[in-house]
């Protein structure tokens, strides 16, 4: 029997093959040719692609570089949303590798963030799991950290060093002994279909009975259409994935919280279109 | 959803409607949206400003002056050719978005804002600050606001920029508590909103105080 803490050794170790291709329009000197790469699913797109963007640059000129940005099948990869995340929403149906087209020019403001500087990337990683304590232990663990402390989870998750990272994100995932759980689950709901970027509410993961509530608990009222069925046999048209995986609806949401979160803290849920095959 | 604490989304809504119909009487601008998918809001202001940079003649000098006018008040400027030595007046009309979203993470009200051009080039963060008067530069870097950062925004899904809403209890306890002492009734959002709107450019008029108290 799998023990639990194996779930977060997989979470974290969790690897999306990866093609990189130029864009056709970018000007080079010499050919380019494409760059594969292992991307790290609970990882940040700017984090990890370094070697990628020196590939590219050196067959191009200084003055055709401007700030890197990645696109797949036309859309703008958002860096600030989790490596697994962004494939599970974007590609999981499609074949492996995942293709990503790399862009120097044209940065589409309206689009994405800018990402000048690693420390962008650690302020808003941080901003992440400081909200997530919000919700969980109204930012009490989080606040009782010491700088050094703050500065171990994100070193953790730049260098990839799971102890290192879960010697502190450990505090993160406890809670009083009197309680069954954290105050409210830090959580994020994601589909294509919508205007809207995410749904993201107050739900607790114990009921006033104290029953555990399950993910399926929480889809029925934050987002019903997802677990929806449809059709004559009742089959549903969507699937529910975190870390490209589809955990059975009857999971209890604070079990979830502690072992499926990503480093931020958070849970990503994409809802995705069931694949015709 | 959930409304244990002091100010729940509800409380929010409530606030918002009272600074809107004020806004409504005195022509103000601002406007509630919602998402077409869910039942939670936002308050919403556009506004224009001409910026104007001109070089101010000093026989000797040049110190350049950037102001940033109101459109209305901008248009009534005496253009007086004579004052000015080296005229570059350069004008471009800004277009500023202000919008009054709430944070369940921190129930708190968060301050959204993005400015562009008219042709839809968007004015980097650098850009904005040189709109904020002096004063409140040196305040904000003191915090207790802490920093603005881009950041997503949750209803649109485009950048925009933030205050960030982590220190807001912080600073709203002390006149929310001083309010009480002297049994004054007050509007939170307008009480918030005079705080941090000046430090990027957005200003209330007084008459919204005075509608806060006057209220219930």
């Amino acid at each position: 029997m799998t023990d639990d803490k194996d779930v977060l050794r997989d979470v974290w170790f969790g690897r999306i093959p990866t093609c990189f291709t130029l864009y056709q329009d970018e000007i080079t000197e010499r050919e380019a040719e494409p760059y594969y790469l292992l991307l790290p699913r609970v990882s940040y797109l700017t984090l990890v692609t370094d070697k990628v963007k020196k590939h590219f640059q050196k067959v191009m000129r200084q003055e055709d570089i401007s700030e890197i940005w990645f696109e797949h099948e036309g859309t703008p990869l958002k860096w600030h949303y989790p490596i697994g995340l962004l494939f599970d929403l974007l590609a999981s149906s499609s074949a492996l590798p995942w293709n990503i087209t790399v862009h120097f020019k044209g940065f589409p403001e309206k689009d994405l963030l800018h990402c000048p500087s690693k420390d962008t990337i650690e302020a808003h990683f941080m901003s992440c799991v400081k909200e997530a304590d919000a919700l969980k232990h109204k930012s009490q663990v989080i606040n009782e950290m010491q700088k050094k402390d703050h500065k171990q989870l994100w070193m953790g998750l730049h260098n990839d060093r799971f102890d290192q990272f879960w010697a502190i994100n450990r505090k993160l995932m406890e809670y009083p002994a009197e309680e069954s759980g954290f105050r409210y689950i830090p959580f994020r709901i994601y589909q294509t279909t919508t205007e809207r970027p995410f749904i993201q509410k107050l739900f607790r993961p114990v009921a006033t009975d104290g029953q555990l509530h399950t993910l399926g608990d929480l889809l029925k009222e934050v987002c019903p259409s997802a677990i929806a069925p449809e059709g004559i046999d009742g089959e549903r048209k969507n699937q529910v994935m975190i870390h490209g995986i589809e955990p059975m609806l009857e999971t209890p949401l604070q079990w979830l919280s502690e072992h499926l979160s990503y480093p931020d803290n958070f849970l990503h849920i994409s809802i995705i279109p069931q694949p015709t095959d | 959803m959930e409304e244990d604490e002091f100010f729940g989304e509800k409380t929010f809504q409530h606030y918002c409607a009272e600074f809107i119909k004020h806004s409504q009487q005195i022509g103000d601008g601002w406007e509630w949206r919602t998402s077409k998918d869910c039942s939670d809001g936002y308050m919403c202001k556009i506004h224009f400003q001409i910026k104007n940079g001109t070089v101010v003649s000093h026989p000797g000098t040049s110190a350049h002056v950037q102001t940033c006018l109101p459109m209305e008040e901008a248009l009534e400027l005496p253009l007086d050719d004579s004052e000015v030595t080296e005229a570059t007046a350069a004008t471009e009309v800004i277009k500023y978005e202000y919008h009054v979203l709430y944070s369940c993470s921190y129930q708190v009200p968060v301050l959204y804002f993005r400015a562009s051009f008219l042709d839809g080039r968007p004015l980097s963060l650098k850009d904005i600050w040189e709109g904020v008067h002096e004063c409140y530069k040196t305040r904000l870097q003191q915090g207790p606001w802490d920093t603005i950062t881009q950041q997503e925004h949750p209803i649109l899904g485009q950048p925009f920029f933030v205050l960030h809403p982590c220190k807001t209890n912080e600073f709203m306890t002390p006149v929310l508590k001083n309010s009480r002492k002297i049994n004054r009734n007050v509007n939170y959002i307008t009480s918030w909103l005079s705080i941090v709107g000046p430090v990027v450019g957005l200003n209330l008029p007084l008459s919204y105080a005075r509608a806060a108290s006057q209220n219930e």
